[in-house]
C-alpha cells in the first residue's frame, strides 16, 4: 500500500521522471502510445484481427498478466511499475481510452467513404487500429497492478475491490482476446433440404459439424389495425393517428367521425369473388368485414377491407371523396424456425429457433437471423446464424463479478473525505 | 379489451404516495404518522404489482410486450429502488424523486391509454428488457441528482466565490448511481448475446453507454487521489452529465450513428 508521500497534493511540483512518477509522465506516455500508435497505423495500417487466433491469443493473454504479477512481485520498486499501480496512471489509461472511444463515438465506423486521412489514421475502424490496442495493453496493465497490490497479500476486506477491478480485467482481456476466436457463419435453409455447409461474411464456404433441415418458418403476427386514410396520398390522416385501433371479430370503434363495427375478422384469408374466405395456404394474408357508420349524417358504408400480401392487393373501404377506412400491415410479434437438427453421434432432434432465444448445441448457438422478407410469414426460406464464441465463459466470469461488485458498491458507497485530504484509500471497496 | 380499467390503479397507486410523501413531510416526529407513511409509499407499489399480476391473468401472458406494460414495471420499480437507497442511506428526498419519476411514466399511461396495446418488436421481447431499462432509469435519476450538486457547488466557487466545503452527497450518488449504469450495460451485455449474437457490438448507443460509464469511472477515481480538488471534481461530474444527455438524447443526431445494428429484419 502506497505511504501517504505518494499523494501528489502534498508535493503539487515535482520534478519530471523523479520518482514517484504522478501525472505528467502519466501523460507523456499516454501521448507517447498516441504517437507510436498512429504513426504506426498511418505507415503500416491497420491491424489484422485474425493475427490473435488461438493459441496465439491464449499465449498473449497468460504472457501478459503474467508478466504483471511477476512485476508486482520482484519488481514493485522500479517507478514505472510503482507507477503503474496508482491512480494517476489509472486516470491517464482511463482518459487515453475516452479519447479514442469518443473519437469513435464521433466517426461514423466502417465507413468506406471516409475521408482518405480518416481512413489512414484508422478513426473509422477504431477496434482495429493500433493505437487502440495500446490504449487498451495500457488500461488492461493499470487496471492489472492494481488489483495485484490489493490481491497480495489477500485482505478480506478488499473483497469488493477485487469484485469490480479483477472483474473488469477478466471480460475486457478476455473480450479483447477472444475476438479474433468468434465465428459467426449463415446457414440458409430452404423448408425441406438438409444443409451441411455455412457461409462467413466474405463468403467462404465450410461443412459444418451438424446440419439442419428447414420443416417450416414460422411468424407470428399482431392483429392488423383500422386506419383513416386520405385516399390519394395512401397516408394516415394525421389527426386519427392516436385512435387506430386493433382489428377484432365484433369490436367497435371511432375514427374521427365515422364509427366502425367489425363484424367478422379473418387472420388468413383469400379474396374469392366479392368477398374474402379463411384460407391456411401460402399468400393468405388477413382481412375484415366492416361497417363505417357517419355520426353527424348516419351515411353507412360496408365492405371488406384488406392489407393485402403478397398474392393479392390491398382493399380499401372508400368513406367520401377523400377518405378511406384501411388495414395497417399487421406488425411482427415472433419469428422462429422450426428446424431438425442433426449432429454426429446423435439421434435427430427437432428444434425451435426463435429471435431471443438461441438454441444451444455443441459450443454453438444457432439465432433465427433472416427471412425471405418478399414472401412474409409464407417465407419458405429460413436464414440461421451459427456463432461460436469458445472465450464466452471466461467474459461472463468477469461479467458475474462485477455484477456482484455493482451491488458491492451501491450499499458500501464511498467514506467521507479523510482529513489529511488522502482520500478513502483505504475504504473497503 | 381489459375486463377492469387500468387507470383506476394507476391512480390509487399515485395518491398512496402522495398521501405517504406528505405524511412523512408532516409528521417526522411523530411515531404513528412515521410508520403510516411508509405503509403509504409501500401501498402505492404493491398496488400496482396487483395491477401487473391482473393483467397478467386477464392476458394471460407476462405483461411485458408493449410499451405502456414496460412503463408499468418502471413505475413500480424505480419507487422501490429509491425506498431501498433511502433505508440504506437516509436520503429522505430520494422517496419524492422516485415517485415523481415513477408518476411520470405512468401519467403517459394514463394519458394514452392505449399505449397497453401498443406492440413489442420481437427483439424486445425478452426477459432482459425490463431490467435493463429500469436499471437505466434510475442510475440516470441518480446521476441527474449529482449534476445537480455539481452546478451547485460551480456556482459557488465562480459566482459566490465560496466553496462546497465536501462532496460526500455527489460522492454517495455518483457511487449509487454507476452501480447501476454498470448493471444496465452489463444487463445490455448479456440481452445482448441473447438477441443479436454478441455481447457488445460498438454500436453508437454502446459506444456513448461506456462514454458515459467512464466519465464516471474517472470522477470516482480522480476523487480517490485528488479528493481536496474540489473545483476539478465538479467539472469532471457535470461533463459526465452532459456525456450521459448525448447518450440518452442526442446519439441518433450524430454522424456516427447512421447505420445503426439495433434493428432486427426491418
Ligand atoms: C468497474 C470498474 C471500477 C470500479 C467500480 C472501481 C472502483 C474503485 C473504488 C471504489 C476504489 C477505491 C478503493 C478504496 O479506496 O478502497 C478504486 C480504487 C482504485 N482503482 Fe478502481 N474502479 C474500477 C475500475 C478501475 C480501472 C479501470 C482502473 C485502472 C485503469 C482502476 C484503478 C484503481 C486504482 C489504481 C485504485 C487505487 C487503489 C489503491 O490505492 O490501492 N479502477 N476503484
Amino acid at each position: 500500500m502506497p505511504s501517504a508521500q505518494h499523494n501528489d497534493s502534498n508535493n503539487g511540483r515535482a520534478p519530471i521522471w523523479v520518482p514517484p512518477w504522478r501525472y505528467a509522465e502519466g501523460w507523456l506516455i499516454s501521448l507517447g502510445l498516441l504517437m507510436v500508435g498512429f504513426a504506426l497505423q498511418w505507415t503500416g495500417g491497420g491491424l489484422n484481427p485474425g493475427a490473435l487466433a488461438w493459441p496465439v491469443n491464449l499465449y498473449v493473454a497468460l504472457i501478459f498478466s503474467g508478466l504483471l504479477a511477476a512485476a508486482y512481485l520482484f519488481a514493485r520498486d522500479i517507478p514505472f511499475i510503482a507507477w503503474l499501480g496508482r491512480v494517476p496512471a489509472a486516470i491517464c489509461a482511463i482518459t487515453l481510452i475516452t479519447f479514442l472511444v469518443l473519437i469513435m463515438g464521433l466517426v461514423l465506423q466502417d465507413d468506406e467513404v471516409a475521408a482518405p486521412w480518416v481512413r489512414r489514421l484508422g478513426l473509422s475502424s477504431m477496434t482495429n487500429s493500433w493505437p487502440f490496442l495500446f490504449a487498451m495493453f495500457f488500461f488492461l496493465a493499470a487496471l492489472g497492478m492494481a488489483t495485484m497490490k490489493r490481491l497480495v497479500p489477500f485482505k478480506a476486506g478488499n473483497f469488493g475491490f477485487l469484485l469490480n477491478h479483477l472483474g473488469l480485467y477478466v471480460a475486457v482481456l478476455a473480450g479483447l482476446m477472444g475476438s479474433a476466436d468468434v465465428e459467426r457463419l449463415l446457414m440458409e435453409l430452404r423448408e425441406g433440404e438438409v444443409v451441411w455447409h455455412a457461409s462467413d461474411a466474405d463468403g467462404h464456404v465450410y461443412e459444418m459439424p451438424l446440419a439442419m433441415e428447414l420443416i417450416r418458418f414460422e411468424k407470428e403476427e399482431y392483429h392488423p389495425k383500422a386506419a383513416l386514410i386520405e385516399t390519394e396520398s395512401q397516408r394516415i390522416v394525421p389527426d386519427s393517428v392516436m385512435d387506430l385501433f386493433e382489428i377484432h371479430t365484433g369490436i367497435t370503434g371511432s375514427l374521427m367521425e365515422w364509427e366502425i363495427e367489425v363484424h367478422r375478422f379473418l387472420p388468413l384469408a383469400m379474396p374469392m369473388v366479392d368477398r374474402y374466405e379463411p384460407v391456411m395456404d401460402s399468400g393468405s394474408g388477413p382481412a375484415a368485414l366492416v361497417t363505417a357508420t357517419h355520426r353527424e349524417t348516419g351515411e353507412q358504408r360496408e365492405g371488406w377491407i384488406t392489407c393485402g400480401s403478397f398474392a393479392f392487393p390491398h382493399q380499401l373501404l372508400a368513406l367520401d371523396d377523400e377518405r378511406s377506412l384501411a388495414m395497417t400491415v399487421p406488425r411482427a410479434s415472433a419469428y422462429r424456425s422450426q428446424v431438425i437438427l442433426y449432429t454426429p453421434g446423435r439421434d435427430a432432434e427437432q428444434i425451435v429457433i426463435e429471435v431471443n432465444s438461441p438454441y444451444a448445441v455443441d459450443g454453438w448457438k444457432l439465432y433465427q437471423y433472416s427471412y425471405d422478407d418478399r414472401f412474409g410469414r409464407w417465407s419458405r426460406t429460413s436464414i440461421i446464424e451459427l456463432i461460436r464464441d469458445p472465450w464466452l465463459p471466461a467474459v461472463y466470469t468477469g461479467i458475474f463479478m462485477m455484477m456482484a461488485g455493482a451491488v458491492y458498491l451501491m450499499f458500501k458507497g464511498r467514506k467521507p473525505d479523510a482529513p489529511n485530504g488522502g482520500g478513502g484509500r483505504h475504504a473497503a471497496v | 379489451m381489459l375486463p377492469f380499467d387500468p387507470a383506476n390503479y394507476t391512480i390509487a397507486a399515485m395518491a398512496c404516495w402522495f398521501i405517504g410523501l406528505a405524511l412523512f413531510a408532516a409528521g417526522r416526529r411523530r411515531a404513528m404518522a412515521r410508520v403510516a407513511a411508509h405503509g403509504f409509499y409501500l401501498a402505492g407499489i404493491l398496488v400496482l404489482a396487483v395491477l401487473a399480476a391482473q393483467l397478467w391473468q386477464a392476458m394471460d401472458r407476462a405483461p411485458m410486450r408493449t410499451l405502456g406494460e414496460t412503463r408499468l414495471w418502471y413505475g413500480m420499480f424505480l419507487p422501490l429502488i429509491g425506498y431501498a437507497v433511502y433505508l440504506r442511506w437516509g436520503y429522505a428526498w430520494m422517496l419524492y424523486y422516485a415517485a415523481l419519476v415513477a408518476a411520470v411514466f405512468l401519467g403517459i399511461n394514463l394519458l394514452h391509454p392505449d399505449n397497453y396495446d401498443r406492440d413489442l418488436m420481437p427483439a424486445l421481447q425478452s426477459p432482459w428488457f425490463v431490467p435493463h431499462v429500469i436499471v437505466y432509469i434510475f442510475a440516470y435519476a441518480v446521476l441527474a441528482a449529482s449534476a445537480i450538486v455539481a452546478v451547485k457547488g460551480l456556482i459557488l466557487h465562480y459566482v459566490k466565490r465560496d466553496e462546497l466545503k465536501e462532496l460526500h452527497l455527489a460522492d454517495n450518488l455518483v457511487y449509487i448511481g454507476f452501480a447501476f449504469l454498470t448493471l444496465g450495460l452489463l444487463f445490455g451485455a448479456l440481452w445482448g448475446k441473447e438477441a443479436w449474437g454478441h455481447y457488445w457490438t460498438w454500436d453508437p448507443k454502446e459506444t456513448w453507454a461506456f462514454l458515459t460509464w467512464i466519465v464516471y469511472l474517472a470522477y470516482m477515481h480522480h476523487r480517490i487521489q485528488r479528493s481536496s480538488r474540489v473545483v476539478s471534481s465538479l467539472w469532471i461530474l457535470s461533463l459526465a452529465f452532459v456525456v450521459l444527455l448525448v447518450c440518452w438524447y442526442g446519439v441518433n443526431y450524430l454522424p456516427s450513428a447512421a447505420n445503426s445494428v439495433h434493428t432486427y429484419a426491418r
